[in-house]
């Protein structure tokens, strides 16, 4: 009986090294409870932010129960299913149509599930309304920045060592309007849980709707050359007469008009 | 050799479906013309692969109670070993360098290629191999 | 009690073993002029190795200069250049061609046939993989450096305005031969599986692996020539002034229409052989045959044939792609992956397990792969891919899935096949010293990386910034890379020690349970594969040869 006791001793080291594993991965991920479900998301700050928000914590529950379930079933099959001794030929099943089929079709519904939920937020998230309350052109070059608010026709621009600051007023929609005079850039704002691609001959837009207030950090994420990871910006949510305030100071700075990569604007603010 | 051909058909059945559904749901001509060139690709292999079977009718591998010996004895002439597809690649990466650097470059590549490809070519009708 | 004790195989006609040893020259134009599949194949793989270990090595440079912010010792245009080529070299000039080099040497073996259907030209394949991959990495050489644009090369990033000097022109050319190489190999394959198998060997009881090696290649047909002509095309761009990837004609996304169009079913392409590796070991080491051997082939089908039509999920945030189409034909192409999940676990579950080093390789796969696959899921959802495209999230994923099936299936196939290439066996207690620390050191590096993404670190970034809070999280990728690097080294020394001194193998199967052909001839076998074949009434031949009373209705 050695050798059981031997497999034991041996299984015992299989779940001490798997509890290990599991605690390495708590503590540097953060031991808060719903850190598997957030993943490291940050706080959105936006209304729409709330919706992938959830989105993407139900979808994590899913893959966990999943794979809880698949990781569950192999470590199973490696316990009980191991040789042993004097072990002949195992049955030599070759399938089993009902099982087959069970892991055809269950898989296929939690897909179809996703599916619905993912065409119904990914349409309200790139909706456009008709007439948004703000409309800023973000031109990204290399290296930096230039955000031009199209309705006080005033301009922000930045370098790789001095980043951009964007304001913003908090609860209102603002869309943002992006093109670049080079190469692809991205504009992403982790807190907005969004980014959407600056893509030079297109005029890429998306609308969101802050609702934090607070100073949030912005970052180019499409390669763009030597300094793409200097190509950051900071973004700042604050109430309507801070906003105005700083329009004002960038009048006064003398950054009126508009810094664009040379498409036309009418008059309302919508470009063609 | 119906399931190799098949395999193929389906493909092109497949692909050219696709090639519609993807053009009514996004307009895009890129996507709408690589797909439709996939299925026409599948379509000339499906259709010859199909039409040899045809021709050439069951095969021993394709059936199940075959027996080894069934298999033609004289299978065929498998070259024993070739100094030529050194030259051949080496043409070609030269010609590929000379693209990017020097015209000159250019002419040896493609000289060399063309000289490797007739060695290749006629590699078992020369020589110690003339019938 | 390991499966090396049980009932070894001996065959009649093992292969005698030369007494005189060969002249160093005269091995090396064996070689270079060989048109045995089996040599062929050996050349890929060794060459595979040295690409793989080149680019592992940038990795590890830059794991180093990521694990604390500032820039130590790579100045943002070098580290550019090496995430650009540990890309380009992993996926190009390590995976690919190790799926040619497996599937060179086994297929013909699993098919019952004495080699390829155009020997010369699976030679031909292999110098163009060669050279093309020299040029590639010559660019290092060039006074401008290797190419920095990144491995997809998107315009107009890489044309002659924005990346200037010969390294992306290399780049270009390098992997236009390269890949025409590719479409060659996969030529063959197809037509060796087409027309050379061994009578009564059906195409449904061809291996699984030579399954996977014929829709592998047939995704190659049909990839590998929208690829060949974006980098021509893209290379006349920059040599000779055309416009057609120019931002004003919309080039920046008809670039990455046709660069994705090719990628995805690369991935699929870098997948496919090493499942197949998998599902030849699984049945070895359960003594049970793959379970569900047809819904593995229509899973197959239906992955291969999917892979084509998902490519945008590449593109969601351009706003150039339809989410709907593409989201739902992603979601899609995870049903039959899973499919063939839940196959392999059938194929152990009843079985009688023992774990030597290719066994604890596979599973290795299967933990690490299923999380990949499940990160894949959540990729494809358009509301969260817009938060995590481009980040390490993405990195992550992509590690995950690729290096989980590539390597941990390739090791799995080394340690398995090794007798059958080489008549010996190597160390099967250094093999679980090597999957261990590998193991190990890949999830310590990547696991964390998930978070890292989601947190706000971009991709392709050389640095971040003290304040965003990366640098713990960096720290410990970076440690779990030096053990992933280090694990490499304990399987070179495994060969190492076994090269001269372990035993020669005298049996046809030295682990007993062996299914495929390959097992019904010597260990290596003779220059035309087979003195004499079995009958083949199963999709495990060589099994129920050796094992008889195992038979049942066939």
């Amino acid at each position: 009986m050695l050798t059981t006791r031997v497999s034991a001793k041996r299984t015992k080291r299989a779940f001490h090294a798997a509890a290990l594993a599991v605690g390495v991965v708590l503590t540097t991920a953060g031991c808060s409870g719903d850190s598997f479900l957030r993943m490291g998301m940050p706080t959105p700050i936006t209304e729409e932010g709330s919706i992938i928000e959830s989105l993407w914590t139900n979808s994590w529950l899913t893959a966990w129960i999943v794979g809880a379930l698949v990781w569950g079933l192999l470590i199973y099959a490696i316990i009980r299913y191991r040789r042993r001794p004097g072990d002949g030929l195992p049955e030599q099943t070759k399938y089993n149509m009902p099982i087959e089929i069970l892991y055809t079709v269950a898989p296929l519904v939690i897909v179809l599930v996703l599916t619905f939920f993912t065409w119904r937020d990914q349409a309200e998230l790139t909706e456009l309304t008709d007439r948004p309350t703000h409309t800023v052109g973000v031109v990204g070059f290399r290296w930096s920045w230039t955000f031009n608010y199209f309705e006080e026709d005033v301009y922000e621009i930045g370098t790789p060592g001095t980043r951009p600051v964007l304001y913003l007023p908090v609860d209102e929609t603002v869309r943002f309007e992006l093109t670049s005079p080079d190469v692809i850039h991205s504009f992403w704002v982790p807190a907005f849980l969004h980014k959407m691609d600056v893509i030079p001959g297109r005029n890429n837009k998306f609308e969101v709707t802050p609702n934090t207030l607070g100073t949030f950090a912005g970052k180019c994420t499409e390669l763009c050359g030597a300094d793409h990871a200097r190509m950051l910006f900071d973004v700042k949510i604050v109430s309507r007469s801070e906003y105005e305030a700083h329009m004002q100071k960038l009048r006064d700075a003398g950054q009126t008009g508009r810094l664009d990569s040379g498409r036309s604007v009418d008059a309302a603010g919508v470009t063609s | 050799m119906k399931i190799e051909g098949g395999l193929f058909a389906g493909g092109a059945v497949f692909y050219i479906a696709i090639s519609i559904i993807y053009s009514v749901v996004s307009g895009d001509v890129v996507g709408t013309t690589v797909l439709a060139l996939n299925g026409g690709l599948a379509l000339i292999i499906g259709f010859y692969v199909l039409f040899t079977g045809k021709r050439i009718g069951s095969r021993p591998e394709d059936r199940l109670d075959a027996n080894i010996d069934e298999a033609d004895p004289n299978y065929g002439f498998f070259s024993p070993h070739s100094w030529w597809p050194l030259p051949v690649a080496a043409g070609a990466a030269i010609t590929f360098v000379g693209l990017v650097f020097a015209t000159w470059l250019m002419v040896i590549g493609v000289t060399v290629l063309l000289v490797a490809v007739f060695g290749w070519l006629f590699e078992y009708y020369r020589g110690d191999f003339v019938s | 009690m390991t499966i090396l004790n049980e009932r070894p195989i001996t065959s009649e006609y093992a292969a005698p073993r030369a007494v005189r040893k060969e002249r160093l020259g005269r091995t090396i134009v064996k070689w270079i002029t060989s048109t045995d599949h089996k040599t062929i194949g050996y050349m890929y793989l060794i060459t595979s190795m040295v690409f793989f270990s080149i680019a592992g090595v940038m990795a590890l440079l830059m794991r180093a200069e990521l694990a604390r912010p500032g820039l130590q010792f790579l100045n943002n245009e070098q580290y550019n250049q090496m995430f650009t080529m540990h890309g380009t070299i992993m996926l190009f000039l390590f995976a690919t061609p190790l799926f040619v080099g497996f599937t060179n040497i086994l297929m013909p073996l699993h098919i019952g046939s004495p080699d390829v259907a155009f020997p010369r030209l699976n030679m031909l394949g292999y110098w163009m993989f060669l050279f093309g991959g020299m040029i590639v990495c010559a660019g290092f050489f060039t006074p401008g450096g290797a190419a920095s644009f990144g491995w997809f090369a998107y315009a107009p990033l890489s044309n002659a305005v924005n990346s200037p000097g010969a390294g992306g022109d290399m780049w270009l050319l390098g992997l236009a031969l390269g890949g025409l190489g590719t479409i060659l190999g996969a030529v063959n394959f197809v037509t060796t599986i087409f027309c050379m198998r061994a009578p009564g060997m059906t195409m449904f009881r061809m291996s699984i692996f030579s399954w996977n090696a014929l829709l592998t290649s047939i995704l190659v047909l049909m990839a590998f020539p929208v690829l060949a002509a974006a980098l021509i095309v893209l290379e006349v761009d920059r040599k000779f002034g055309s416009v057609v990837f120019e931002a004003a004609n919309g080039g920046a996304v008809l670039w990455q229409h046709l660069f994705w169009f090719f990628g995805h079913p690369e991935v699929y392409i870098l997948a496919l052989p090493f499942f197949g590796i998998v599902s030849e070991i699984l049945p070895v080491f359960s003594r049970k045959p793959i379970f569900g051997y047809k819904g593995l082939v229509f899973a197959t089908i239906a992955i291969a044939g999917l892979s084509m039509a998902v490519w945008a999920h590449h593109m969601y945030v351009t706003g150039a792609v339809s989410l709907p189409f593409f989201s739902t034909m992603t979601m899609l192409i995870a049903v039959p992956t899973g499919v063939k999940f839940f196959n392999w676990l059938g194929t152990m579950w009843g079985g009688s397990l023992s774990f030597e080093s290719p066994m604890l390789w596979a599973i290795g796969f299967l933990v690490t792969f299923l999380f990949g696959g499940l990160t894949g899921v959540l990729l494809a959802m358009p509301p969260l891919d817009f938060h995590v495209s481009d980040t390490y999230f993405v990195v992550a994923h992509f590690h995950y899935v690729v290096f989980g099936t590539v390597v941990f299936a390739m090791f799995a196939g080394f340690y398995f096949w090794w007798p059958k290439f080489t008549g010996r066996m190597l160390d099967d207690r250094l093999g679980k010293l090597h999957f261990w620390l590998a193991f190990v050191g890949f999830h310590t590096t990547f696991l964390i990386q998930h978070w890292l993404g989601v947190m706000g670190m971009p991709r392709r970034y050389v640095d971040y910034l003290d304040s965003d809070g990366f640098t713990d999280l960096n720290m410990i990728s970076t440690v779990g890379s030096f053990i992933l690097g280090a694990s490499t080294l304990v399987f070179f020394y495994n060969i190492y020690k076994t090269y001269r001194t372990a035993p020669l193998v005298t049996v046809d199967d030295p682990w007993g349970w062996g299914g495929s052909l390959e097992w019904a001839t010597s260990c290596p076998p003779p220059r035309h594969n087979f003195h004499t074949l079995p009958r083949i009434r199963s999709e495990r031949p060589a099994f129920d040869l050796h094992h008889p009373e195992a038979a049942d209705s066939h």
